[in-house]
């Protein structure tokens, strides 16, 4: 695996405790807590969780794009060394598509319905000090490479089909040559056809172009293919971490062990429904202890009043009273 | 069971109603509007109490055309009556023709637009027609048309539903003329809304057009028919305002228009007399800006694009 | 099972849209063009029996559901539910006798829920508009029910309750209850769990499964997902633009498909155990065509990566290839 034989090189981008609250009115909820995570050139690591994980929270601010209404209480996000400035909007300006870019989810909203494809993706170019007649030249050959002939270049997006879009997507987010591409649930919209043509793609540009991925998905199955390492979020924790092989073969954590098995799969020949009892905690209503804990089949007395860390163990890393019966308690309630 | 079914419903609306206010009234604008509103039909509720019965060339108490002084706070008019006596009283024909000629045009639009949206079709081309013809009518041509054929038929004494001839044809013509308006904000709100998946919904559940118009859409339309509503208030006291200056109003139930129209002719702007013009053209800014400021707030609190979490 | 027992058959089915054309196309008189979305399909559901519908988005899937919900008019082939023709009958309250036996469960849940009705006012809707109850204590003790076969407990909770103030987990069960209140006999569910969380889809297809189970409820699952369709399904049909390319078992389709594009599916789906040495993802090149411009001979040949010159010309029909299993495919034999 990749990240195993690069470990020599410095990480590209260390995320160290981050944790983001978002707040009006006097009300501050806490979406990630204690976010640790490193990411070296070239490595592809896949951020899994459910609704209101943290797992899009976490990386929009990496990306430099958390909402007005967000704010960094603690830790933060080291780009090659340097902190980032990723709380002021300004100063992430530089920072943002020639360092990390963004692949969102709704291709249809990202892209104005006005103007033709190659003119949007030439606009990042420009922005970043291309001439015009350079910026197009580059945005034809983006075009070629996410496998768009270039003379469709000049279709508005309403006339592609959803699965061109979201390649159109990834072509606006390569324009600047980042080393850093973040897929915010890139082919969630898409269905089984298109969604393999799109995952195939991203995991050919990344070899090709030694890109860092995150890609942030709810579907631990996407991750399957087209990721070394993934890091599973819930309730704005990082649970569990560690290589895609290791995961699959062993989930430690139990809710990482209850998603494995909510996947279907005809080659097993098991038709059997095991559902996880309960709701996904809100950021409202989150519980005491191991957040997790109301919905565990292996929950124990300690587990409903202490937050277990995130440890070290075997080759990655989980967060499980399970497997972490000597740390130390955790003062710190996730509601703080 | 069904009983605290219901309480816990009426609490829950309850609650609905208080968190809408407390947002409505963050709006500085609304609370303006909401201030001089208040104050204005309060006014508009009492004026026998406030400030005696409407003075008329026999009962005026004043010197003709006496500027502001302790006794007529707002001078008094070529006759000599009391500006502040006519201004209240005013307010209570200006406000009650603006706001009745609202309801007719609420009524008619939101008929109109939800009809026209939601079928579609022929039903659709030929009601948008309609309400281009009317969108397009100049109001005061509409009253200029009317009014005589009214007035011939009913005589200048008789009374249509508490109204005298002139007031009721006023009321009708801002009626007729402001729904082309509500009518087309309804109808593009009914298009998107009968896209939306509750309908198929409904209509699986078994439910009929009427109901599908009445219980579905009708309710997600109340911000729209409330903001817009707000505004055509504004634009009637506007039009009322103008219909009477040019005289089509009634010199015995005189609302902020037709003292405007009085002023003019006592050529109360040549001599000076700025009270005259002022009270009631001030009166009648006032009103329009607090509907228009609260008709922007309740856009605004209806439409919360500002969420806590993304 | 007795061969006559279906409680729905579809006949030959077609739906067709006419095209918007621009305001050139009319004033030069070139004549409209039409969408095929469903283009003559076959298929037929039995009592107690979940059949999934599998395709892309664009394969008429959809439309399907709404022709069987009387939400689309068919312009072809018959429409049969227990026997009775229905392709026709239209109009709310002719179809009143229909709906109580006919029910959807849609994809969105936020969307088919009105954001300004409660939670009881959503589930009472079909009891009322069909008048299945007589009074408010019948109507309160149907809701209850319903809430809690669908998994909310205790429902009095949920009464009061708008769309908003609930989890998508919890507002996808308003939307079963919806459907279930009237006692049903067949239900269409339109992607009922692809936008849930993975944690809850089994909870959903959990409660849809009991059901059947408990009611003997038909039911008849759309979705993109083969994996999903065959955890829930008893048969699975395969559509391809407009048509029904390959239906059988839901094993027989998934483990032994014989159509290239079921085999194309199932090789599409990322697999979660690797085995050492597979290729990874082989994603199927192209896009579905418009149903505007279907093509000629065998719809799928574009795409197909074992096409041959008959595929181009002559369109293939149905054949068994084995017991209860039909492929629509020249090489399928």
């Amino acid at each position: 695996m990749s990240n195993t034989s690069k470990n020599t090189t410095p990480p590209l981008l260390i995320v160290d405790g981050l944790t983001v609250d978002y707040g009006t009115k006097g009300v501050s909820l806490r979406a990630i807590h204690d976010v640790s995570f490193e990411l070296r050139a070239g490595e592809a690591v896949a951020l899994v969780g459910e609704s209101g994980s943290g797992k899009t929270t976490t990386a929009m601010a990496i990306a430099g794009l958390l909402s007005p209404n967000a704010r960094v209480a603690g830790g933060e996000v080291r780009y090659r060394g340097s902190p980032l400035p990723i709380d002021d909007d300004a100063a992430m300006r530089p920072h943002r598509w020639s360092e990390t870019s963004v692949v969102f989810q709704g291709a249809m909203n990202a892209l104005n319905p006005v103007h033709r494809i190659v003119n949007q993706i030439a606009e990042p170019c420009v922005l970043h000090g291309m001439s015009r007649a350079e910026a197009m030249a580059r945005a034809r050959e983006l075009l070629e490479l996410v496998g768009i002939p270039a003379d469709r270049g000049a279709a508005y997006p309403h006339q592609l089909s959803g699965g061109m879009r979201q390649r159109v997507m990834i072509a606006m987010a390569l324009a600047c040559r980042p080393s850093i591409v973040i897929g915010d649930e890139p082919t969630t919209a898409l269905d089984v056809i298109n969604q393999a043509q799109v995952l195939k793609l991203l995991v050919d540009l990344r070899t090709k172009f030694n890109l860092a991925l995150i890609l942030i998905t709810h579907d631990l199955s996407v991750v399957a293919e087209s990721c070394d390492r993934v890091m599973i979020m819930y309730s704005g924790r990082i649970v569990e971490d560690g290589s895609v092989a290791d995961i699959f073969a062993e989930p430690k954590h139990p809710y990482t062990r209850l998603l494995m098995d909510s996947i279907p799969n005809p080659a097993e020949g098991k038709r059997m429904l095991r559902p996880i009892p309960g709701d996904p905690p809100t950021l409202m209503k989150r519980p005491l202890g191991c957040a997790f804990h109301p919905r565990c089949p292996s929950a124990m007395a300690i587990c409903a009043t202490e937050a277990p860390h995130l440890n070290a163990y075997g080759k990655g890393r989980v967060a499980c009273h399970l497997h972490n019966s000597l740390a130390p308690a955790d003062k710190v309630s996730v509601n703080a | 069971m069904s009983e605290g079914t219901v309480q816990s419903l009426s609490r829950i609306r309850a609650r609905a109603i208080k968190g809408f206010l407390r947002q409505l009234l963050g709006h500085g604008g609304a609370q303006l509007g909401l201030v001089c509103l208040v104050f204005f039909v309060a006014v508009a509720a009492m004026p026998n109490i406030l400030v005696g019965p409407l003075q008329t060339a026999i009962t005026a108490t004043g010197d003709f055309l006496a500027p502001p002084s302790g006794q007529h706070l707002l001078g008094t008019d070529d006759v000599g009556r009391d500006v502040l006596n006519l201004v209240a009283h005013g307010a209570r024909i200006s406000l009650t023709i603006a706001l009745l000629a609202t309801v007719i045009s609420l009524i008619v639009g939101t008929i109109v637009g939800i009809t026209a949206g939601y079928f579609g079709g022929w039903v659709d081309v030929w009601l948008m027609r309609l309400t281009d013809f009317f969108f397009v009518v100049p109001s005061f041509v509409l009253a200029l048309v009317i009014t005589p054929v009214v007035l011939e038929v009913m005589g200048r004494g008789g009374e249509i539903l508490g109204f005298r001839p002139s007031l009721f044809v006023i009321i009708v013509v801002i009626g007729l003329t402001s729904w082309a308006f509500i009518a087309r904000v309804i109808r593009s709100q009914t298009l998107s809304l009968k896209e939306r998946t509750f309908v198929d919904r409904a209509r699986i559940a078994g439910s009929s057009d009427t109901s599908i118009m009445v219980r579905h859409i009708l309710p997600n339309l109340v911000p729209q028919i409330a903001a817009n509503g707000a505004l055509v208030v504004a634009n009637a006291i506007y039009i009322e305002t103008s219909l009477s200056f040019l005289g089509l109003g009634d010199p015995l139930q005189p609302s902020w228009g037709t003292l405007l129209s009085l002023a003019q002719r006592a050529g109360a702007a040549s001599v000076g007399a700025w009270w005259y013009l002022g009270a009631p053209g001030i009166c009648v800014l006032m009103v329009s800006l607090a509907f228009v400021l609260i008709g922007n707030a309740l856009d605004d609190t209806f439409n919360p694009r500002r969420r806590v979490i993304p | 099972m007795p061969d006559n027992a279906d409680i729905l058959r579809l006949e030959n089915l077609q739906v067709s849209f006419p095209m918007q054309s621009g305001v050139f196309d009319s004033i030069l008189g070139r004549p409209k063009g039409v969408v095929r979305a469903v283009d003559g399909i076959n298929l037929n559901v039995n009592r107690g029996e979940i059949v999934a519908l599998v395709g892309e988005s664009g394969s008429g899937k959809t439309t399907v559901g709404r022709v069987i919900t009387k939400l689309v008019q068919p312009t072809g082939g018959r429409l049969l539910f227990d026997g009775e023709d229905m392709t026709t009958t239209h109009g709310f309250s002719t179809l009143r006798p229909y709906r109580h036996r006919v029910q959807m469960i849609f994809q969105d849940a936020y969307q088919a829920l009105n954001p300004r009705h409660t939670v009881f006012d959503a589930v009472a809707e079909p009891l009322r508009s069909l008048r299945l109850v007589e009074n408010r204590a019948q109507l309160t003790e149907r809701v209850s029910e319903a809430l809690s076969t669908a998994g909310l407990n205790p429902p009095q909770e949920f009464f009061a309750r708008f769309p908003h103030e609930l989890s998508g987990g919890q507002r996808q069960r308003v939307v079963v209850a919806g459907a279930l209140v009237v006692k049903p006999d067949f239900i269409v569910a339109d992607e009922p769990v692809s936008m849930l969380d993975v944690s809850i889809r089994a909870q959903i297809l959990q409660a849809l499964i009991d059901l059947r189970d408990k009611y003997r409820l038909a039911l008849l699952f759309i979705t993109h997902d083969l994996p999903l369709a065959w955890l829930i399904a008893d048969r699975i049909a395969v559509m391809y633009l407009g048509r029904v390319v390959e239906i059988g078992s839901a094993d027989d389709i998934t483990l032994y498909p014989r159509h290239p594009y079921t085999v194309a599916l199932r090789n599409s789906t990322p697999q979660v155990r690797r085995d050492a040495g597979s290729g990874g993802i082989q994603a199927l090149q192209g896009e579905v065509p418009s149903a505007a411009r279907v093509p000629k001979g065998c719809r799928f040949h574009p795409r197909c990566p074992l096409a041959f010159d008959r595929c181009r010309q002559e369109e293939p029909s149905a054949i068994e290839v084995g017991p209860q299993h039909l492929s629509a495919c020249w090489l399928a034999k």
